[in-house]
């Protein structure tokens, strides 16, 4: 036993990810690797039209095969109800198909192989309905209607009644959701304007290209308890929406997370393979597993929302911003998913990311033929800061000033409650600007770039800036956002810590661990987490919003600071000395001041537990922010906490081929704190890449309904060589609501690439490019286009 | 993937040819980096017999015979790059090498493969066709092995598709060992510097003396359904100095000799800029270097 223990802390520190070992080992074992004894092998039939009306399906070669136990449509499942944000969705399709993913039928098989026969089987007799695959015309005239009323199989209406969710009821027009937002004059803004831009950006369909695609096992045991192992980023409210579906009792369902391959948002919402994968188990009473193939899940998994914005904004000539107003076209596709809720947050960064006294915002959401768009890292914040950050500079121009002091300018302060009802307690955008601006040499190369842009030469550099704000202490969108937490002592020391927070990759096990142990003065060694089975972790909304790290952070250091409590109490009624004067060390109990160790925490723990009281030191603690809900006019304060970033991109554009090369992204981040820094660069720098495939080379490309490269060969990720130089500045500004002061950084790393690109990219040529990704032939075009005219 | 019948792995030249004329339906395999891909996509069907040629000697090796450089069908890509002669002779062929794929993919795919998988975007096909290289085909014929010869762009039908018989199988690419004065260049045009398939290549040979550039060839790739001549272009080049005026003049020949389709990875009209904008990139490259 050591005589005296200093105290040590593991907040900053470069700890490795608890998973790391397994997952570089690959011994991680993921949905794919899961096999549960008796399984059958599931499949989906999607539809081969765009939009059409199903005229019949004969499943009887498909269920004649051998090997094949279950073949079902819509007609084998009468009870299965609308899924998704707009309940709108029939996990099977009934009367009609609305764009090419739809699910038409499945099968439960022997093999894969076995399974993939027989949808192959399965006859569709379709008639062709107009396709509509802009969103432009959604609401023209004579569009064609999505939703129409539907009429069952035998064409009959009786099922349907007023009030019903629109799977059933159908839907005059093509609106899927609006949203609307107002703060101030915007007429008034304008009228003290010098300046006033409009201009309209197109963002464009990207999905979220997970390593580890979706999938799921379904099994009913014999009491007709429901068991699914699935990648779900949110277990809990999916045991309510499954007990919806399915007309169960929520209780009688559980579920298992195995290791999740990646989610960033994907895997937010329900899709139909899950539920179907439920009905082909009860039609066969047999677990059921099913996992998308990678071309699947090109087709069928959610897209980033794509975009058309239109933006006026304004600003006097000293650079004060006068207003903005913002309308923007969502294509919603077929069904509704989250995608179409992203106006929640891109107003937030329209209000309230610069000081902007009046403010307009209207979406609207429409259904067309096309892939839908769900839940993706920075929830339509990429979009909003894409038109927000490239009109900064060019209204800074406009005016003559500087882009990096224009928007000090107008930059937010801690302590500001904006128009829109955010309280920014923390804020350290000033500091981000001042920070990336002058590591990277901002000013002067911005300077220096224009000067060289006539120049002789093919190749041109550009520097760009833009900041972003983003929810970083949870965002209340659900009626709680909060997270339980158990916390378990052996009686050797070592701690059980099961949280309802789940993992998805993003390192949130490892930094709760470290809270845990920062409090409890144990090596990280000491900590096993348990955060994958509903039937054991307490609840949790779910791993969204960069909200874990914040919520289940403070959830896990409640539940630690009551152990502790506990363990001091008795540590100090066995010493006769003051709880108060005691610390936990190293998993010693020692004197606070002195660091002289009283006794071994192991040793207290077998005497409270084997003494004639047996007291097992186990504690549970519920962390709820402190946020508020908006109100119906979407004013209110949603997170305990912002999380804000500035990024400067360098880029090289070759003007010869069109093709922009990312040299170098210099990063400043308010993170609140920085707690894992291993973790943290790796989120930030991974999050700067994924910025970085959405600004240039990722594109899902649908053409009328139809995605042409459902494939890694043409649907292009980042690829090492392009990764460029990073250099990640942490601004520390210690949030009073924060897990050791931390702030929520999962998803703001990626928000201000592709606007500090276009930035970039002006600043290399004069051609300014609304339109994403900037190919190399869409920078091509635009930069002969430019010369064309100036000739 | 369809369920095979047959396999078998002959261990020489001639128990191949043999077997592909006694079994008729053959499929053929290499590096298998183009055949799985476009299997599992369900683009190709495996016929009856799976053949693995990879253990085959004589398709292998890279050896000089006269005045000619052979690459043995099975030759990968890494080996080829690597190889002391193919580096001092045929240089253009490894920087093409460079462009290919990644590592992985280099290490198994054979230039074989490339050949015979005909797709206009093949990364060996342009420099092949630079270097005046042909083909050695390898069949049985009255019962002995038979091996013609056949030249580069008359082996090329159409995406996919050769004038490869039935029973035929590619034992080798021939390549003239280039005369002094030699220089050559090749240019992928991806949109990404790694794992890109190009949305056009050009390559560029020629001897270069006292500045005038003869015997030139140009091919392209990406602009048509097989790799194609630069007729015009060669003819905007041959026997003279390449100056400016040559090389502005080359390069509007070279786009207004393609005519390439849009796709996914590129239109048309952008695909006949790059043509122009390389074209003329690379002689400048030539004419500034020699
Ligand atoms: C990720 C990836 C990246 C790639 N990148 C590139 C690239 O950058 N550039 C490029 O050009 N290609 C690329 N390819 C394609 C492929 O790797 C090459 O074409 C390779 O050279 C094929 O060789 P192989 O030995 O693997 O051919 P295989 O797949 O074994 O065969 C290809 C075809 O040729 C036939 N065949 C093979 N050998 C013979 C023979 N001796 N006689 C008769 N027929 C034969 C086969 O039956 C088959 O039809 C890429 C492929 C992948 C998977």
């Amino acid at each position: 036993m050591p005589e005296t223990i200093q105290k040590d802390s593991l907040i900053g520190k470069r700890i490795t990810k608890l998973d790391a070992p397994e997952k570089a080992s690959g011994k991680t074992r993921y949905i794919q690797d899961l096999d549960v004894q008796g399984q059958l092998y599931g499949k989906i039939l999607r539809s081969s039209r765009v939009h059409a009306k199903i005229k019949r399906i004969d499943t009887s070669k498909a269920k004649a095969l051998s090997g094949v136990h279950a073949v079902i449509t819509a007609a084998d499942v009468p009870y299965q109800r609308p899924i998704g944000v707009a309940k709108d969705h029939l996990p099977l399709k009934t009367d009609r198909v609305r764009s090419t993913r739809d699910e038409i039928a499945a099968v439960a098989a022997e093999t894969e192989a076995i399974a993939e026969a027989a949808l192959k089987l399965i006859e569709v007799e379709y008639e062709d309905l107009p396709i509509l695959s802009d969103p432009n015309d959604a609401l023209k005239p004579g569009a064609p209607l999505i939703h129409p009323e539907p009429h069952g199989a035998d064409g009959s209406h009786e099922h349907l009644k007023q009030g019903m969710p629109i799977a059933y009821a159908g839907k005059p027009d093509n609106i899927a959701m609006t949203f609307d937002y107002e703060q101030g004059d915007v007429a008034a803004g304008e009228r003290e304007s010098d300046v006033v831009f409009e201009d309209t950006f197109f963002l464009h369909y990207v999905t979220h290209c997970c390593m580890g695609v979706s999938g799921i096992i379904a099994e009913f045991d014999s009491s007709g308890n429901l068991l699914l192992y699935s990648n779900t980023q949110v277990p809990f409210l999916h045991k309510r929406e499954f007990a919806e579906i399915l007309g169960m009792d929520p209780a009688r369902i559980r579920i298992i997370q195995p290791p999740i391959g990646g989610g960033f948002g994907s895997k937010l919402d329900i899709y139909p393979f899950e539920p179907i994968t439920v009905f082909l188990a009860k039609a066969t009473g047999r677990p059921v597993k099913l996992v998308f193939t990678r071309e699947e899940e090109f087709l069928a998994s959610p897209t980033r929302q794509p975009v058309i914005l239109t933006l006026r904004s304004g600003c006097r000539k000293d650079g004060t911003l006068t207003f903005r107003t913002v309308n923007t076209l969502h294509d919603n596709g077929a069904y509704t998913s989250w995608g179409a809720t992203t106006p929640f947050v891109m107003m937030q960064t329209i209000s309230s990311l610069y000081r902007v006294p009046h403010c307009l915002y209207h979406t609207k959401a429409v259904y067309t033929n096309n892939p839908y768009a769900g839940s993706f890292r920075g929830y339509g914040n990429l979009q909003a800061t894409f038109a927000v950050e490239q009109h900064m500079d060019m209204m800074a121009e406009a005016i003559g000033m500087d882009p990096l002091d224009f928007r000090l300018k107008n930059a937010q302060d801690p302590g500001e409650v904006t128009p829109q009802g955010m309280h920014f307690k923390s804020c350290g955008l000033k500091e981000c600007l001042k920070t990336a601006a002058a590591v990277s040499g901002y000013r002067e190369k911005f300077k220096a770039n224009q000067a060289n842009r006539d120049k002789p030469g093919r190749i041109k550099r550009g520097v760009g800036i833009a900041s972003m704000l983003h929810v970083g202490g949870g965002a209340k969108i659900y009626p709680s956002d909060g997270c339980g937490t158990i916390l378990k002592m052996d009686d050797f020391g070592a701690v059980t810590l099961i949280t309802g927070a789940s993992e998805i990759g993003q390192g949130s096990e490892t930094v709760l661990a470290q809270l845990v142990c920062e409090e409890l003065g144990l090596p990280l060694s000491a900590v096993r987490v348990v955060n994958n089975d509903t039937e054991i972790t307490p609840w949790d909304v779910g791993v969204h919003a960069s909200r874990t790290t914040f919520i289940a952070g403070n959830s896990a250091i409640g539940a630690a600071r009551k152990a502790r409590g506990k363990i001091l109490a008795a540590a100090a009624m066995q010493a006769g000395l003051n709880a108060e004067e005691l610390d936990l060390r190293g998993g010693h109990i020692v004197e606070t001041q002195s660091g002289k160790v009283v006794m071994t925490l192991s040793k207290l723990l077998r005497q409270l537990h084997f003494n004639d009281k047996a007291e097992l030191v186990m504690t549970s603690f519920y962390y709820e922010p402190p946020s508020k809900h908006q109100d119906k006019k979407f004013k209110g304060d949603v997170s305990a906490a912002y999380a804000w970033a500035t990024q400067v991109v360098e880029v090289e554009v070759d003007t010869d081929t069109g093709i922009v090369r990312l040299l170098k992204v210099t990063g400043a981040h308010d993170v609140g704190r920085v707690l894992n820094r291993l973790g943290i660069e790796g989120q930030i720098e991974g999050g700067i890449v994924m910025g970085q495939g959405y600004a240039l080379t990722e594109e899902l490309m649908v053409e009328n309904g139809v995605v042409r490269n459902p494939g890694f060969r043409d649907y292009k990720l980042i690829t090492a060589p392009e990764i460029p130089e990073m250099d990640v500045r942490f601004i520390e500004t210690m949030d009073g609501e924060g897990p050791q002061g931390a702030k929520g950084v999962g998803e703001a790393p990626a928000i201000c690439i592709a606007a500090a690109t276009a930035n970039a990219i002006h600043n290399a040529t004069g051609v300014r490019i609304m339109a994403l990704p900037f190919t190399p032939e869409k920078v091509y075009r635009a930069l002969h286009a430019a010369r064309k005219e100036a000739a | 993937m369809t369920a095979l019948d047959n396999y078998v792995a002959p261990t020489s030249l001639e128990e191949a040819v043999e077997q592909l004329l006694e079994l008729g339906e053959v499929t053929i395999l290499a590096g298998g980096t183009d055949l799985m891909p476009q299997a599992n996509a369900g683009r190709v069907k495996f016929k009856r017999t799976l053949m693995n040629i990879r253990r085959i000697p004589e398709l292998r090796g890279i050896a000089r015979e006269g005045d000619e450089i052979r690459i043995g069908a099975l030759a990968t890509i890494s080996e080829i790059m690597a190889h002391p002669l193919v580096r001092e002779h045929l240089p253009l062929l490894v920087s093409a090498g460079d462009h290919f794929a990644s590592n992985q993919i280099r290490n198994a795919g054979t230039l074989g493969g490339n050949v015979c998988n005909a797709s206009p975007a093949g990364d060996t096909l342009v420099p092949l066709m630079v270097l005046g290289a042909s083909v050695e085909l390898a069949s049985m014929l009255d019962d002995k092995l038979y091996r013609r010869t056949m030249q580069l762009p008359e082996f090329f039908v159409g995406p996919g598709k050769t004038r490869l018989a039935t029973a035929e199988l590619l034992a080798a690419v021939r390549i003239p060992v280039p005369p002094q004065g030699f220089v050559a260049r090749f240019h992928k045009f991806g949109t990404r510097p790694a794992l890109d398939i190009s949305a056009i290549s050009i390559g560029v040979g020629g001897v270069l003396k006292n500045g005038v550039f003869s015997d030139v060839r140009v091919a392209f790739g990406a602009v048509a359904p097989t790799p194609v001549c630069g007729c015009a272009t060669e003819e905007a080049l041959e026997g003279k100095k390449l100056d400016a005026a040559t090389i502005a003049a080359a390069a509007v020949a070279a786009r207004d000799e393609v005519h390439p389709i849009s796709d996914v990875r590129a239109s048309d009209w952008y695909r006949k800029e790059m043509i122009h904008n390389m074209t003329k990139r690379i002689l400048e490259d030539v004419s500034t270097t020699h």
